[in-house]
Parts: C-alpha cells; structure tokens; sequence
C-alpha cells in the first residue's frame, strides 16, 4: 500500500514535470505585430486598447509609424497566437505579420516537427535554446497577398492549407 | 469657385503626409472598433435666406457591436422655428463593412448602410435629408480606399422621404426619394511622424454631396472643406464649411458652418 503510494506519487510528479516542460516549451514571452490597414493614432490605438484588455498582458510598446505593436507578456500565461489576432480584428484591422518570442529549452526542431499545437515549417533541423523569435506563417497571420504565395510554396505541408485555427505553422528565424 | 476647388485638391494631394477618412459629412467603409461607444454631436450654423442665422444640433451615440456591425442612435434640436430649441425628431442608422482588402499602410473596404428617421419639422423644401428634416429612410452603399495615406471615400444610396409627424403630410408635387451621391477625401496634415499617441493630427479633408430628385431630375451639389483635430487619439474636433456649389431645388438653408465633437470610449462591451 506504501509502495503503492510512493509510485503514484512519482507518477504524479514525473507528470507534472513533463507538462512544466511542455507549458516552458510553449511558453510565448513576447509579441510583434504589424498591423495591416491602418495609418492613423487613432486607429492604432484602438488596437492598443484592445490588446490592453487581455490580463496577461505586461504592456505595449507601439511604433506608430511602423504599425508594429510589441507586446509583452506575463509570466505562466497560456495565450495562443489566436487571442491575438482576434483582438487586432477586433479593432478593425488585420495582422499582417506576427512574431513570437518563445521560451525554449533545448528543443530540436526539424523540418514539419509538431510541438504541441505548433509545427515548425521551412525550417532546418537545429536545437532552440533560450528566447527565440519565431514567425507565424498561417493564413491570417501574413498579409492575403504572402498567403496566396505561401499556400503554393507549402503545398507539401499537409496541415499547412488545412485552415485549422487550432494548429500553428512557425518558422525559426 | 472651380477654381479654388482644383487649388484646394492640388494642394491637399501634393503635400506628402498620412490620411485620415473619418470624414465629418459622410461615413466611411471601415467601423469603429468593437466594443467602443463613441459619443458626438454635430453643431450646425446655417444661414437662413434672410441673413440670420438657424443652430441644429444633433447628438449621436455609436457603437462598434462587432468588427463587422455598427448602429448609431441620434437626435434632432433646432432653433429654426420660434422658441428656443426644439427636439425635431431622431434616428436609427446601422452600418456592415462586408468586404476588407488590407495591407501594409492601405486598404479598401465596403460597407452597406441603413438610416430610418423620425422627424416632426414642417416639410419647407425640395431638399430630402432624413438627417433632420425628414421622416423617411435612406439605404446605400460606401466604399473607402486609403492608399499610402491618402483617403478616399464614396457613397451612393437610395432616400425616401415619408410624411413628418405629426400631421406633415409629404406634398405631392414634390418628388418623395432622392438619389445621393458623395466624394469625400481626407488627407493627415500633422505630425509628418508619429511621436506618441497624444499627439495631435490634424486633418484636411474636402467632401462633396449631391443630391438629384428623382422624379423631376432636380438636383444639388454642396462642397464641405474641414479641418480636423484629433486630440490624444480619442477625441475629435471637426470645423467645417458647407458651401452649395450648385441647386435647381428649394432648399431653405443651405450653407454656414460646422462644428462637430467626438469622444470614443474604448471596449465599454465585450
């Protein structure tokens, strides 16, 4: 019954460390947007005030000029680049690129590797160790005019031209 | 007059800076942000055939349901008729953007709109304007281009004018519906680069209206040139001038000037 009891609880905790390696790997620390359709402050921002209303956001650095928003964010937050995008459409407006600052710890990534919901794509075989920037190449997360040449060049990703808003198409930059 | 309209354009396209299309007379294609409640009210000095001077104010309230959807609610005071200002009537206006084609610093949408209004002024003129002096209903369709920071904006839409409240009835020998056509362009004047978001931009915008009557072919044609402040990226002072070009319709007041407030209150609703 002891014996038991200390197995389930190495189960337990050899789970939970594989889950905090997980969430680490899927960690995002910050993210740039160029916002796409857009020339005035104003319009800019609404976009700030949206990405303001999510809890997990530190705070927003914006380039008016450029339309670029850097968003910083919290610690252990769970955000998908999806919240993102919502929000920028929210506003009006459409991402037209997106890049990520993710966590990673010693992750080898090689060509169409899935990591929990992202699949690294165009992509060399490497180890990602650090904060790494990583580009988002899914459909709404380029502008329309990139996507029609990237959904020709990616023909040979399967889950590329699928338009499944669950999975994510990264590439390491 | 032609003639300082094509300096007017000249010098309002040459002059390199960014563009705004938030248009004082008209709307454009593009929606307030959802979530946002925007508040406005439009001041109106218009001068009577006798030299003095009427004052409308219509205060409106906006609101941004969806990226997609947005409906404004608005009333109508004026001083036109003896006794201090009078609430004339009001209205109902909803506004779907269906198609968006961005890119970097551009785009071009389309929206479709709807007004139906409530009015109970005397019907004095040849003039349809559900915005005011008519019970009626207006439906129409804008497109907006902005181009390396340059907007352009244009609307056509169908307006029908019903008998006014309480017992105006619409007068027979005047043609009841109208076609409206409207030019708008904007262009951002200061700052030639962005520094903050309380900066304040300053807009140069010119619109032209016009409208033909549809069963005697009568028609109109105004020009609004306006300058626009936007303080802070939230708030928003418009002075502008309306100025008939041309009319071959009774209209009562026609020209004088315009001051319009607006104030956006951001995600007020999910």
């Amino acid at each position: 019954m002891l014996l038991n009891f200390y197995k389930m609880n190495k189960i337990i905790l050899v789970t939970a460390m594989l889950v905090s390696t997980f969430i680490s790997n899927a960690q995002i620390a910050k993210v740039e947007i160029m916002a796409t359709g857009l020339t005035c402050s104003m319009c800019s921002n609404a976009i700030n005030k949206q990405l303001k209303t999510l809890a997990e956001v530190e705070k927003v650095d914006i380039d008016l000029n450029k339309n670029l928003f850097l968003i910083t964010l919290k610690k252990d937050n769970q955000l998908t680049p999806k919240t993102f995008k919502d929000k920028v459409e929210k506003a009006g407006f459409f991402v037209g690129s997106m890049v990520l600052f993710m966590h990673f710890n010693n992750q080898t990534v090689e060509d169409n590797k899935q990591i929990d919901k992202y699949i690294f794509i165009d992509t060399k075989a490497q180890t990602l160790n650090g904060l790494t920037k990583v580009k988002l190449l899914d459909k709404g997360y380029v502008t329309t005019k990139e996507y029609k040449k990237l959904s020709q060049r990616f023909v040979k990703y399967t889950s590329y031209n699928n338009d499944n808003e669950q999975d994510f198409h990264l590439k390491a930059m | 007059m032609m003639k300082k309209i094509i300096v007017f354009l000249l010098l309002a396209t040459s002059i390199q800076s960014k563009a705004q299309e938030l248009f004082v007379m008209t709307e454009p294609a593009s929606n307030m942000p959802a979530g946002a409640i925007g508040v406005r009210a439009m001041n109106s000095f218009m001068y009577e055939k006798d030299g003095t001077l009427n004052y409308h104010i219509m205060p409106e309230i906006m609101w941004g349901i969806s990226a997609k959807w947005m409906v404004h609610l608005q009333s109508f005071h004026s001083s036109r008729t003896t006794g201090g200002l009078k609430t004339e009537g009001g209205s109902i206006y909803a506004k779907y953007r269906f198609y968006s084609s961005d890119e970097m610093h551009k785009h071009f949408r389309m929206a479709l709109y709807g007004r139906y209004s409530k009015n109970r002024a005397d019907i004095h003129q040849d003039e349809i304007e559900t915005m005011g002096h008519n019970t009626g209903y207006e439906g129409g369709i804008v497109a907006t281009k902005l181009v390396n920071k340059v907007a352009v904006s244009s609307s056509l839409s169908f307006e029908k004018a019903l008998n006014n409240m309480p017992d105006y009835k619409f007068p027979t020998t005047q043609s009841n519906n109208a076609t409206n056509y409207t030019l708008s362009i904007g262009k951002l004047m200061y700052p030639k680069k962005y520094t903050s978001l309380n900066q304040t931009n300053i807009n140069l915008m010119c619109e032209f209206l016009g409208q033909r009557l549809n069963a005697n072919g009568k028609s109109n044609l105004d020009i609004v040139p306006s300058l626009q402040f936007i303080i802070r990226s939230q708030a928003r002072i418009d002075l502008a001038y309306r100025k008939q070009l041309y009319s071959t319709m009774t209209r009562t007041a026609p020209n004088g000037f315009m001051v319009k407030f607006e104030y956006t209150f951001f995600n007020v609703t999910k």
